[in-house]
């Protein structure tokens, strides 16, 4: 049995007087994906945030290998998790260059930038790339920060949204190649093909747990239905 | 970082040659006098200018990064505003001591600068940044009304308070009142320099920011408090100055790009450079009529912040 990297028990968030998230438990060990599903609305960001120690006033147990990720000290932290927001921006017109300066190793993330090919695009400012590119930059700021994946926890709040097919590939690729290495990656998408892929899969609806599992087992057809309301 | 670090030494020499022009140019014609009697009456003067514009384009830089909105400048948040409210409580509560004491009169204008930076942060937390900018519009005109209130009330700060509010300070500065708030630009200088790492983070935002492994709140603090430090001195030696410290750090990323390793330094030579660029042509071109730096500042930087403006992509 792998070493469990992120573990949650009752983890309830409040977010203005809404409940965002409720009483939700998860293991995610290392070498594995657990992906986390839902509509709009259903937690899946919160859930990645709480994880990655951003809401301090989430309540329950948690432990990001073996510590408390809302009162870790941040650079601990941050040598032991990665996080990639689902919305990245910039609030400055940085180069893809400038931005690795930012990155913990800049050398990890011009290696991402390479596999994810923006290599060539060193010299471009954030606002000369495409929606898409600007996605993959930060992600490599993401990836790059992660380093050596062993032991280390991945938290990826909706990596392959505004995509093209062939890039959405890559990102999966390297998630896998990260679980592989032995991280563990909680990930959140709407991509239902790619979370039945995944090792496990959380349903999350109005900020509860309704299924978890193997994919086979957690995203039943009759489970897609009543959530999503199709076929 | 070689072409970054040439434009750096560009602008020292360019200031350098600024300051030596300052030096000469005034009222009693261009020179420095036989034995030198003109250049030790201007030193202060320009000394003062150098240091008040380092800690505007150093401050505005900061609080841009620190907000991540390119409009926020401690001018137009209340920052200047609450310093110069500081002191202007100060002169109505105790004028004897405020001359008698050399400190008395910085303290006020740091305290009066950091209470309403706090009060700026807590009235637009957990908004976004367009709350904050409109939060420190509102305490702006708050403090200069309070200010205008203190100058109506009390007749013998009126004139000082006045000038003050229209950045016409300069021409009273003396080495003795003068050192300990340019030895205050000059410290929160260097360490509003020692940011910038956590200032190029913030940029992605602060969960970002923290996911890097930045300090976040901490970060925010030494940023908000070393800002009213830079306006607090500012302040004392020539009064309210809007514009330096919004144009100081366009200039500068569009001179050396936005990471703040170059950035901030660059964008407190500019501010030096600007504000006494805009204090030489103010007092030499009407000698008979001078013309406050700040008015002299807005009428030089304005068209030149329109043009970077303009140029702006996004």
């Amino acid at each position: 049995m792998s070493e469990t990297l992120l573990h949650a028990v009752r983890l309830s968030v409040d977010l203005a007087g809404h409940t965002a998230l409720d009483g939700i438990a998860l293991t995610v060990a290392a070498g594995e994906v657990v992906a986390v599903v839902g509509t709009n609305g259903a937690g899946k960001s919160t859930l990645l945030r709480a994880c990655a120690g951003l809401l301090p006033t989430a309540t329950g147990e948690l432990a990001l290998a073996g510590n408390d990720p809302r009162q870790a000290d941040p650079a601990w932290l941050a040598s032991r998790r990665a996080y990639a927001p689902q919305h990245p921006a910039s609030a400055w017109d940085f180069t893809l260059a400038e931005l690795g300066a930012l990155a913990p190793s800049a050398a990890e993330y011009t290696r991402w930038l390479e596999r994810f090919g923006l290599g060539t695009l060193t010299t471009r400012r954030l606002s000369q790339l495409s929606g898409g590119e600007r996605k993959l930059a930060h992600l490599c700021l993401t990836f790059g920060a992660l380093g050596d994946a062993y032991g280390k926890v991945l938290l990826l709040d909706e990596p392959t949204t505004a995509l093209d097919l062939c890039r959405a590939e890559l990102v999966a690729r390297a998630v896998q190649a990260s679980a592989q290495a032995g991280a563990a990656v909680l990930v959140a998408t709407h991509d239902l093909a790619w979370a039945r892929s995944a090792d496990r899969v959380l349903v999350l609806d109005e900020g509860r747990l309704i299924a978890h599992g193997p994919p086979s087992a957690a995203l039943t057809a009759e489970l897609v239905r009543a959530t999503w309301g199709v076929a | 970082m070689t072409r970054h670090a040439g434009v750096l030494a560009v602008a020292v020499l360019l200031l350098g040659a600024l300051a030596l022009l300052a030096l000469a140019c005034g009222s009693a014609g261009f020179g420095w006098g036989t034995n030198g009697e003109l250049l030790l009456l201007r030193l202060p003067r320009v000394l003062a200018a150098l240091a008040a514009g380092l800690a505007l384009g150093l401050g505005g830089a900061n609080q841009q990064g620190v907000f991540r909105n390119p409009l926020a400048d401690p001018g137009l948040t209340g920052v200047f505003g609450g310093a110069l409210l500081g002191i202007a409580f100060l002169l109505a509560g105790a004028t004897d001591f405020t001359w008698n004491h050399r400190w008395a009169l910085p303290a006020a204008a740091f305290g009066g600068a950091l209470a309403t930076s706090v009060l700026l942060v807590w009235l637009g937390r957990g908004g976004s940044s367009s709350k904050l900018l409109l939060t420190g519009l509102g305490l702006n005109a708050f403090t200069a009304a309070g200010t205008l209130l203190v100058a109506a009330r009390y007749p013998e700060a009126r004139d000082i308070l006045v000038n003050g509010a229209a950045g016409d300070w300069l021409g009273t500065a003396t080495l003795e009142l003068a050192w300990l708030p340019i030895l205050g630009c000059g410290l929160a200088a260097l360490l509003l320099l020692t940011q910038a790492a956590a200032l190029d983070r913030l940029a992605l935002g602060e969960d970002m920011a923290f996911c890097l492994g930045t300090d976040v709140p901490r970060a925010r603090r030494q940023g908000i408090l070393l800002t009213a430090l830079a306006a607090g001195a500012a302040i004392c030696l020539v009064g309210q100055v809007a514009f330096i410290g919004l144009l100081a750090p366009h200039l500068a990323r569009a001179l050396v790009g936005p990471r703040h390793r170059a950035m901030l330094p660059l964008a407190g030579l500019l501010g030096a450079g600007l504000l006494l660029l805009a204090d030489t042509l103010g007092r030499s071109l009407w000698p008979q009529t001078p013309l406050s730096a700040a008015a002299m500042t807005a009428l030089l930087g304005a068209p030149a912040f329109v043009w970077i403006a303009s140029r702006r992509h996004e």
